[in-house]
């Protein structure tokens, strides 16, 4: 039967040499970046296979030499919607990031700390505690004073069992300042393969995952759940596609606890970039966004008060452009789109985080090097 | 040592297509090259979880019909040209037309080629004798491959 499912047959042994090969020398522009309580920016990125750490005090204009944060080294997946992660609480530094195995769509979730406030690391761990050569990557994470929790797609439940829709979504939590995790659980059956993972805390501090999810036999739609509660689907643009979409989502929440999500569909009724605020039980439309003839996609979202910020790429056949769009009014009313960046060369996805004095972007480009631009509130 | 270098090299050359650089002209090329004639474009890549299932189906497709003309473009890099055509060839696709993205920012050869596809793999476009294409993504089933070569491909 030609529906078979394709990641559910076990590719051809070449697949993963040239899985390999083409991890070690991905171009190396999915960078992460936070700034500290200080309001010093620290900016993670992969060099060959080492992790390498860098801060800034003048707002990315320049680096420090960089410290290398795994001594052993590894190929490190940082292309695309793959990257590391850094997250910084207090004196403590997290990095978390996927380390590419030679068999074809394999990784391991990995993590390293610094309690030191960035001088020195601890040897990195595996948390996965499935250890099998097989999917476990996209590392999502997100930590507070509370704790930490890493988030990843994992097949470990569908290796082997070719009735399994796609992955899942597992969790491992730290309460103990990255020393420990506690064993993984899982968050969700049917995940789709291939795209990034969304997090947020909620009011409480409980973490929302948000990611792209296999409803039904192929409907690649979106869920979000909190961590150790039934998900939610919270798109029905109804695509169904047995595809890769490499294409995911971004989730921020109010100080009301409404979500605010972005996500892509490539759903023939409305393809496109999507944004949608979802309070309580009530889904709210859902807004498309971009230019779809300039490739608009790999949106992010941030929100502070009332106001919201969505960030995304395009390309208009010659430069890659950051695009923005704000709403002072929690989602409700649009600014037009305007034009944050632009490069002639290659580029990464946009990012948003926050610093002491506002939302920044951050951006990487093969040109014009590493950006970061305060655009907000 | 040098005649077994060349020979090497013959049959190399004798048992693979040689994969050819896909740049921003490359589609009017392809289309150049089959005027008036139906033709199928993949675009594949090692990366995608689902082509493997594609390449199964098209290879398939290949040896119950030979007739069919199917173009391969692999979104990779030209670096690994010879193992995108060692894995094609595993599913029977030896003798296809084989091309490789060639350009460091893929989002210009997307662009060529279709501005409304968002880069899902495998994305495949059934063209026919006048060149209108019709473009779907995911992995297209053996039924549906056929029931278009009984339409077009005389």
């Amino acid at each position: 039967m030609a529906h078979d499912h394709a990641a559910h047959q076990a590719p051809k042994r070449d697949y993963a040499k040239v899985w390999q090969e083409n991890q070690e020398k991905a171009p190396r522009l999915a960078v992460a970046a936070s700034f500290d309580p200080a309001g010093r920016l620290w900016r993670v990125q992969t060099v060959g296979k080492h992790l390498q750490l860098s801060h800034s005090d003048d707002g990315g204009a320049h680096f420090s030499a960089p410290l290398t944060v795994n001594r052993e080294p590894e190929l490190i997946s940082s292309d695309g919607e793959a990257r590391p992660q850094i997250a910084i609480v207090g004196k403590r530094i997290y990095l978390s990031w996927t380390q590419a195995l030679p068999q074809p769509f394999a990784g391991h979730i990995r993590f390293a700390v610094s309690l030191d406030g960035g001088l020195s690391f601890s040897d990195p761990i595996t948390v996965n505690d499935d250890t099998r050569p097989i999917t476990h990557r996209f590392n999502a994470m997100l930590a507070d004073q509370q704790g930490l929790t890493l988030s990843w797609v994992d097949k470990r439940d569908g290796t082997d069992r070719a009735e399994y829709r796609g992955a899942a979504i597992y969790t491992a939590r730290s309460t103990d300042g990255g020393r420990s995790f506690e064993a993984n659980r899982k968050l969700a059956d049917h995940s789709c393969e291939c795209c990034r993972i969304g997090m947020a805390s909620d009011r409480d501090g409980t973490p929302v995952v948000f990611w792209r999810h296999i409803f039904g036999r192929n409907v690649r739609d979106f869920a979000l759940a909190r961590l150790g509660e039934p998900l939610h689907r919270v798109s029905e643009d109804d695509w169904k596609i047995d595809a890769c979409p490499h294409h995911g989502g971004a989730i921020a929440i109010d100080a009301e606890g409404a979500r605010h999500i972005v996500w892509f569909t490539g759903a023939e009724k409305s393809p496109g970039p999507h944004y949608r605020r979802i309070d309580g039980k009530q889904m709210n439309d859902s807004m498309p966004f971009g230019n779809l003839d300039a490739q608009a996609g790999h949106p992010a979202v941030a929100v502070s008060g009332n106001e919201v910020t969505l960030v995304w790429r395009e390309f208009d056949g010659n430069a890659n452009r950051i695009m923005r769009m704000h709403s002072t009014n929690r989602g409700t009313d649009w600014s037009t789109p305007g034009i944050l960046a632009s490069t002639r060369g290659a580029a990464d996805y946009p990012q948003l985080i926050r610093g002491q004095d506002g939302l920044w972007l951050i951006w990487n480009t093969a040109e014009d090097g590493f950006k970061a631009l305060r655009v907000g509130t | 040592m040098k005649f077994v270098l060349l020979l090497l090299a013959v049959l190399s050359d004798a048992t693979h297509a040689e994969t050819r650089f896909f740049t921003p002209s490359s589609l009017q090329t392809i289309l150049a090259d089959r005027t008036g004639k139906p033709f199928i474009l993949s675009l594949w890549s090692n990366a995608c979880a689902h082509c493997p299932a594609e390449l199964k189906n098209l290879g398939e497709l290949a040896r119950k019909h030979p007739g069919v003309d199917i173009v391969l473009v692999a979104t990779d890099t030209p670096d690994e040209a010879q193992l995108l055509e060692k894995l094609a060839r595993s599913y029977g696709l030896g003798k296809t037309e084989q091309w490789v993205f060639a350009d460091p920012q893929p989002e210009k050869l997307r662009f060529e080629i279709d501005r409304r596809w968002y880069g899902e793999l495998p994305r495949t476009y059934f063209f026919n004798a006048r060149h209108r294409r019709e473009g779907h993504s995911g992995v297209i089933p053996l039924e549906r491959l056929e029931s278009w070569v009984g339409e077009h491909v005389k």
